[in-house]
């Protein structure tokens, strides 16, 4: 009995040594930009209203540092309208690019005008579940009371 | 006279008695969401306690039920509803009082229904 149980185990061993796992994207699919990012379809408001209702840590500081980058708002709403716009292919190749490209002028005023967005794995992971339920224009999110 | 010095020694004792309480709300807060089982950091439970006061200050959240809803997807996963609305009624007492007829008017429909 013993003998024929641990046969059945070593066989299941040897189906799973068998079986690769599916191959999975590479770092680069995910790192900056993370994947739920390139591939949503949301518009960048429909993702701050996801985040403001079950990020809203992350949202209120987003929207702080916002706030007190007055000079840098305006092309960052333009620049996550720009990225949403695009296609997996346009986004997957701006992430590539991000990590080089030292030179952009918004970055370097205001190094974190994506963090809501790029930052963190686990929040584009709650944001992007939820952002279809939201109107995607709704641009009041962009004047939200920072301060109260 | 003496009506009025008895008034002005209630209220004095009063503020006497309520100023320790006060020390520190987030504190105060968080001792109450022991009372409910809800624990956490301290100060994760204050901040969402806040955001829910500015949610309503803002009219974002129209109503009690949206306001605990918001509170429900901050909470653990397997927290309850009456947790929810636990955490609702002492985040408004202690960060928001001004807002407490906002929860009332959420307990009011159900009571008058059952007074028919």
């Amino acid at each position: 009995m013993l003998r024929k149980a641990s046969m059945a185990i070593a066989a299941l061993g040897a189906i799973a040594m068998a079986t690769p796992q599916l191959a999975s994207a590479d770092a680069t699919d995910d790192y900056p930009i993370p994947n739920r990012m390139l591939k949503t379809s949301c518009t960048a408001e429909q993702i701050m209203a996801a985040a403001r209702d079950v990020e809203p840590f992350y949202f209120e500081r987003y929207m702080i540092d916002y706030n007190n980058h007055p000079a840098q708002q305006q092309a960052t709403i333009d620049k996550m309208h720009w990225f949403y716009s695009m296609d997996y292919a346009g986004r997957r190749a701006y992430s590539e690019e991000l990590v080089t490209n030292l030179a952009d002028p918004l970055t370097a005023a205001w190094p974190n005008n994506a963090k809501l967005f790029f930052n963190n794995k686990g929040v584009a992971a709650h944001t992007t579940d939820i952002c279809h339920n939201y109107p995607p224009d709704d641009m009041s999110l962009w004047a939200y009371d920072a301060h109260w | 006279m003496k009506l009025a010095r008895g008034a002005i020694l209630a209220i004095a004792t009063a503020i006497a008695l309520a100023a320790p309480a006060h020390a520190d709300p987030d504190t105060d807060f968080a001792n109450e969401l022991h009372t409910y089982g809800i624990y956490g950091q301290k100060d994760y439970n204050a901040w969402i306690g806040k955001i829910t006061c500015k949610r309503i200050w803002n009219g974002l959240d129209k109503d009690a039920y949206a306001s605990a809803q918001f509170v429900s997807w901050q909470l653990q996963r397997g927290s309850t509803t009456e947790q929810s609305w636990q955490f609702l009624g002492a985040a408004i007492r202690t960060y928001c009082p001004d807002n407490l007829p906002f929860l009332e008017a959420a307990a009011q429909p159900p009571f008058d229904a059952e007074a028919q």
